[in-house]
């Protein structure tokens, strides 16, 4: 390799630099205008430095009461990632244990529920969990279905194999106005009938639904996940696919021949191996799930998820002033940054590995 | 494999695809023959190709038709340039790679309506660059119908270039260190070590990054829609007519919205038909 001089070293850098400024200097905007005062906002030249800061805005957007101190919450919100990252570093050494699970479901329900009792959140608290409830729901049953789809493409070599696999390719080209009215009116048809027969209002023995009274498809999170899971199964197979053709056969067949089923062989053998790559495509549909604005939009007039409650209370006619607007974008955003940062090598890896082949 | 153990894999995934994408797209086609409006659901009418005639007589229709055009043939290019660029960069990079790639990554990662609308408040009353503007030029600059067309596209790029580096970067990983080498040892400059050595090793890669974003750009829907709302239809792409049609509140013309879905579908498969084929080819010849 060329020996790269120092000078050449000091502009590379440089023009790094403004590239990192073009992609994330609007991210700063928002964020320096969401801790100030409204009336530095509003200041005709922006007031760049030296401003008073501020949590109002958070306060404003997350919750209903006015006198609570924001850096309890953050104390709070800061204690509970720590308690994550602990358990995390614990999960790593201890897979699949009891106590883990169960002390990891604990953390969560407690983040997750007591906060709004001792905070006393705003309706856009109940978004943000319709949204986490969304990615998960649509990350455990994309993924399940995509695993076992993407293996048994990879190993079958019948036609009916390449047939699902371009039909899958043609269907990641269309757009998504193509999907949504149908399912809006194939829901509204199911509801029509779940309504009118009485099925809808049924009173199931022995099973209490919490907080559903009556059984719809149309503005539930049911609507949401099943829409996700289709759009994003031709991905997850083809990518799942590429992933089990650099395993060789070899594997399973040694332990089939121990006396394994096929099925056995995949779930001892085969899906330890596949760790990476399911956390390749995890991220995917994470971002897919937890961004996804028309589908929820069209299908869930009232069940919003944070996308669309952020598009919808920051838009013209609404009262919230542009610093919660701005707070909100940053609130929307950290999570997902975070769990980005923590996952960078695999979302590289990932596309590597399965674009290449793909 | 045997067929019936394949079967058995796949069964789940098919019967998601039959379910949730075969059959609401034959429910697409039928909707697209009816009389159907949003306030009056329950009775559709038949009327043949009417809706069809309405639409390829709408000038809104040819108006998106012509901006979706322009969209996919400026920001698929730029964005392909842009990121191979920029990932030839990044892979000279040595220390503080990781920090760079995530501060790059953070367009591509983070909801696209919310980036739309941070980039946007750049170019709003109060925004940095509508006040640079102002001070360098002595005129207020405002979002309006003549400029916000090249907005959308300049933040689309902004948006899809992290793809386009992250994928190329990926792929110039697997560069074997041995032909970069012998390309340098033959005294081969920067660009013909490009030309004859990174990017025939890139060309699957290049192909793929192609698609995905003819596909994205040609269906784009969150950015546009954030960026001109109801105030600038005319810089509306196909996918954000089509559902302005369709769900528009009150009036909204579920049949002539689902035509316009059928176009669509059939727009993107006119461009896409080539490489199915070619895919389906390959992967016959896999198997043989």
């Amino acid at each position: 390799m060329r020996r790269s001089t120092r000078l050449s070293r000091v502009g590379l850098h440089a023009t790094m630099l403004v590239l990192v400024a073009w992609s994330v200097l609007p991210f700063l905007w928002t964020f320096q205008t969401s801790i100030k005062f409204t009336r530095d906002v509003a200041a005709k030249k922006p007031v760049l430095w030296g401003y008073e800061t501020t949590a109002n805005a958070y306060r404003a957007f997350w919750l209903d009461e006015d006198d609570i101190n924001m850096w309890s919450v953050l104390v709070y919100i800061l204690a509970v990632a720590a308690i994550c990252l602990i358990l995390g570093q614990i999960g790593k050494r201890v897979r699949h244990s009891w106590p883990w699970f169960s002390a990891a479901v604990g953390v969560i329900f407690v983040a997750l529920w007591r906060f709004p009792r001792i905070w006393e959140v705003n309706d856009e608290y109940d978004f943000l969990i319709n949204s986490i409830v969304v990615t998960v729901l649509t990350m455990l049953i994309s993924l399940s279905i995509g695993l076992l789809a993407g293996y048994g493409l990879a190993r079958y070599t019948g036609i009916s194999g390449a047939v699902i696999l371009i039909v899958a390719l043609g269907f990641r080209a269309l757009p998504r106005t193509a999907f949504v009215l149908p399912y809006f009116f194939g829901a509204k048809e199911i509801d029509d009938w779940l309504a009118s027969s009485g099925v809808g209002s049924w009173d199931f023995p022995f099973i209490d639904f919490p907080g559903i009274d009556t059984l719809q498809i149309l503005d539930t999170r049911l609507a949401i996940v099943l829409a996700l899971v289709a759009v994003n199964q031709p991905f997850t197979i083809w990518m799942f696919r590429s992933f089990f053709m650099e395993v060789p056969k070899e594997i399973e067949e040694a332990a089939m021949m121990d006396g394994a089923t096929r099925l056995q062989a995949f779930r001892r053998v085969i899906i330890p191996m596949m760790w990476p790559a399911i956390i390749a495509t995890g991220l995917f549909t994470m971002l897919l799930a937890y961004n996804e604005y028309l589908f929820v939009r069209v299908l869930a007039p009232t069940e919003w998820t944070l996308p669309v409650a952020i598009v919808s209370l920051t838009g013209g006619e609404s009262s919230r002033t542009i610093t919660e607007a701005a707070a909100a974008s940053v609130s929307i955003t950290l999570p997902i940054v975070v769990v980005i940062i923590l996952f960078q090598k695999h979302l590289v890896k990932g596309l590597g590995a399965g674009a290449v082949k793909g | 494999m045997n067929r019936r153990t394949f079967w058995g894999f796949t069964v789940p995934s098919v019967i998601v695809m039959l379910a949730l994408m075969v059959f609401p797209l034959i429910t697409t086609v039928w909707l697209g023959f009816q009389k159907l409006l949003l306030r009056d659901l329950n009775n559709p009418q038949w009327i043949g190709f009417d809706n069809y005639t309405d639409v390829l007589t709408d000038p809104e229709f040819w108006a998106a038709f012509r901006f979706t055009m322009v969209f996919v043939a400026v920001v698929v290019p730029v964005t392909m340039v842009m990121g191979l660029g920029v990932a030839l960069l990044l892979d000279r990079v040595g220390r503080g790679r990781s920090l760079y790639m995530a501060a790059l990554l953070l367009p591509f990662i983070v909801t696209p309506v919310v980036g739309s609308l941070v980039y946007k408040d750049l170019f709003e009353r109060g925004g940095l660059i509508a006040w640079l503007w102002e001070v360098i030029t002595d005129d207020p600059f405002a979002v309006d119908a003549s400029n916000v067309k090249w907005l959308i596209i300049i933040q689309s790029i902004w948006y899809v270039m992290p793809f386009a580096m992250i994928t190329f970067f990926a792929g110039l990983q697997t560069l074997p260190e041995e032909r970069v080498e012998a390309a340098a040892i033959d005294g081969a400059n920067f660009l013909r070590n490009l030309w004859h050595v990174i990017l025939p090793h890139l060309r699957v890669l290049i192909l793929f990054v192609g698609l995905i974003t003819i596909m994205d750009a040609y269906r784009v829907y969150d950015q546009v829609f954030v960026w001109t709302g109801n105030r600038f239809t005319d810089a509306h792409t196909l996918s954000v007519y089509n559902v302005r049609v369709a769900t528009a509140y009150d009036i909204g013309r579920l049949g002539k919205g689902n035509a316009i879905a059928v176009l669509n579908v059939i727009g993107i498969f006119v461009v896409l038909i080539p490489f199915l084929w070619r895919s389906y080819k390959d992967q016959i010849e896999e198997r043989t």
